[in-house]
């Protein structure tokens, strides 16, 4: 019975869904003209974070995620600010160097993290949900789901409605005094000042909103994985995640969470050619970025669909 | 005086751009800058808007002086400008365009934003139909869903008007607005500023297009290489020998504007 809820392809939806926030944690910044690469190192603060409460002082686990994307958001502020007179290729690489500094930290503060062995025995969401629903009386089996079938379902359906959450607020901050702001600040920073946008304010919030994005995710990977080592969240997080934000194209929300979907689950589906696959993503890569630099999905894409009036201005 | 400047001198590097220039607009004029090319017009409209600040002087505007005041803070104070090369928010809107001058005038934050609170919502329909009515002043309401970097040369000097009025302005700077247009768009410009300064705002611009210069101010100061030449009407700039030699030219071909 509902042998299709596979608890496999459950846990590559749920890497999916992490992968969109992660997706969104670049653009937002991005939105407002910064290129950040810290994403992985405000992963791995939520996720230690989230990870080192839960466990040592047994905080459930809804309140070490809060305190996980908080922390990396607080961290983002402090970050932002003097990052502000960084632009384009340098940001980026000052917050590529932040997520190092980050995860050599966890590796070297052996006492607290375990180092690079990392931490083990982090509750998991899916178990907590579990007896959660079990203290209510339920049982999975009676809508006739085995017990790892329902905590995989519960755990994709928990991340599903945190991911609309988060790209319904996007979407609505970006339609409003707030998003034209951010948008005005990437067009052309000096004509947005000069309009009376606090161009500091602006491009700190959405700096410090990616870095709380990326603690966010990175807070549920540790408990939808249950173990955590600084590994997971080196450089090649970094670009992995920038990546799928320029794949998908950068210009739209919608760009980031097709780049998520696309590309995490591409590896998947390429399992059959097996050490080709890495192969074939890479030339996809560099042939996507010679064609279509702004990536897949851009506005003139979706305006087509939405029939936004492009050419009626006249020539130039 | 609504805007006051006082003995300013602006240096980059070995380079004097302006050299102890003062002058006084008083409310509801238009008031022309004008000179040679490198004469430090622009220069000056970045000392207003403190995007430099000066080496020297200072600025007072309505009675307090701007000099070193954030930039979104003397928007926020009245004054607002437009650039002599445009600077558009080139994908967005005409219409966004122009609800971005508005920014200083609005309030929304995040969570009003996010939430849609009344009073945002009302905030949000206040702006568009005040974008609009811009754009209908300017002429371009037929264009608001067009991106800016797809109109026409002269639209788009109009537009950046219209995103600079946004911001209610007590003092507008125009640099060079008829750059660049035919004729026809010059004088529909004519007709704009008039119909601005008749709301009561007052006007500073900077234009190298003297029949227009002429007809339009009020009262003009030359700059020469970073210093004030001279200052007065445009029939006395006119008749000014130094002026004459220096930028006008000797032809009389502005007698008749
Ligand atoms: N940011 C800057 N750095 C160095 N020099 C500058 C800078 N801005 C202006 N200058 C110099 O200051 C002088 C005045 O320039 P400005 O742009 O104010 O002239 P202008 O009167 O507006 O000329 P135009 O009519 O060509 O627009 C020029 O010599 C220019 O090279
Ligand atoms: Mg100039």
């Amino acid at each position: 019975m509902l042998d299709f809820i596979n608890p496999y392809y459950l846990q590559i939806g749920s890497f999916i869904l992490i992968n969109i926030l992660l997706a969104v944690s670049v653009y937002v910044p991005l939105s407002s003209g910064q290129l950040s690469l810290g994403s992985a190192g405000f992963m791995g603060i939520g996720a230690y974070t989230s990870a080192l409460l839960t466990i040592n002082f047994d905080l459930p686990i809804f309140l070490g995620v809060l305190a996980g994307a908080c922390l990396a958001g607080i961290l983002g502020i402090i970050v932002g600010l003097p990052s502000l007179r960084l632009t384009g290729v340098y940001l980026a690489i000052a917050t590529l160097g932040l997520g190092e500094v980050i995860r050599v930290i966890f590796v070297n503060w052996e006492s607290l993290t375990r180092g690079s062995i990392g931490l083990t025995g982090v509750p998991q969401i899916g178990r907590e949900l579990l007896n959660l629903v079990r203290g209510f009386g339920f049982e999975p089996s009676m809508i006739g789901l085995k017990n790892n079938q329902f905590v995989f379902l519960l755990v994709f359906i928990l991340l599903f409605l945190i991911v609309l959450a988060t790209i319904w607020f996007v979407v609505r901050q970006q339609n409003s005094r707030v998003g034209r702001s951010f948008s005005s600040i990437q067009m052309d920073e000096k004509a947005a000042e000069s309009m009376g946008i606090n161009i500091m304010y602006f491009k700190v919030l959405s700096f410090a909103q990616g870095a709380f994005l990326a603690g966010l995710a990175g807070a549920l990977f540790a408990h939808v994985m249950g173990y955590i080592s600084p590994s997971d969240f080196s450089y090649h997080r970094a670009v992995e995640i920038l990546i799928f934000t320029v794949f998908g194209g950068s210009e739209v929300i919608i760009g980031s969470v097709f780049g998520a979907i696309f590309l995490t689950l591409m590896p998947e589906l390429l399992r059959f050619v097996s050490e080709y696959r890495y192969i074939i993503y890479g030339i996809m890569l560099v042939i996507l970025m010679a064609v279509r630099p702004q990536g897949i999905l851009d506005i003139h894409l979706l305006g087509r669909f939405k029939g936004i009036k492009r050419s009626k201005g006249g020539m130039r | 005086m609504v805007l006051d400047i006082k003995n300013v001198s602006k240096n980059f590097g070995g380079i004097h751009a302006l050299k102890n220039v003062s002058f006084s607009i008083k409310q509801g004029e238009i008031y022309g800058l004008i000179g040679p090319n490198g004469a430090g017009k622009t220069t000056m409209f970045n000392l207003i808007t403190n995007i430099f600040e000066p080496s020297s002087g200072d600025i007072i505007f309505d009675s307090q002086t701007i000099t070193g005041l954030k930039s979104h803070k003397i928007t926020e104070k009245g004054i607002c400008r437009t650039y002599q090369n445009i600077r558009l928010f080139s994908q967005m809107t005409a219409l966004k365009n122009v609800m971005v001058g508005g920014h200083s005038r609005s309030s929304s934050g995040v969570f009003s934003s996010v939430f849609r609170t009344k009073k945002q919502r009302e905030e949000e329909i206040q702006l568009n139909q005040k974008a609009e009515d811009l754009l209908e002043l300017v002429g371009l309401l037929e264009h608001k869903d067009t991106l800016a970097e797809n109109l026409a040369y002269g639209q788009q000097r109009r537009l950046e008007i219209a995103r600079a009025m946004a911001s209610n302005p007590k003092l507008l700077l125009l640099d060079e607005p008829a750059a660049g247009m035919n004729e026809k768009e010059t004088d529909s410009l004519y007709d704009l500023i008039k119909m601005i300064q008749s709301k009561g705002i007052t006007v500073l611009i900077i234009e190298h297009d003297m029949p227009l210069v002429m007809k339009l101010c009020d009262r003009i100061t030359v700059l020469n290489f970073g210093e004030k030449l001279a200052e007065g009407t445009p029939t006395e700039i006119q008749n000014n020998e130094a002026v004459i030699e220096a930028y006008l030219g000797k032809e009389e071909e502005y007698e008749s504007a």
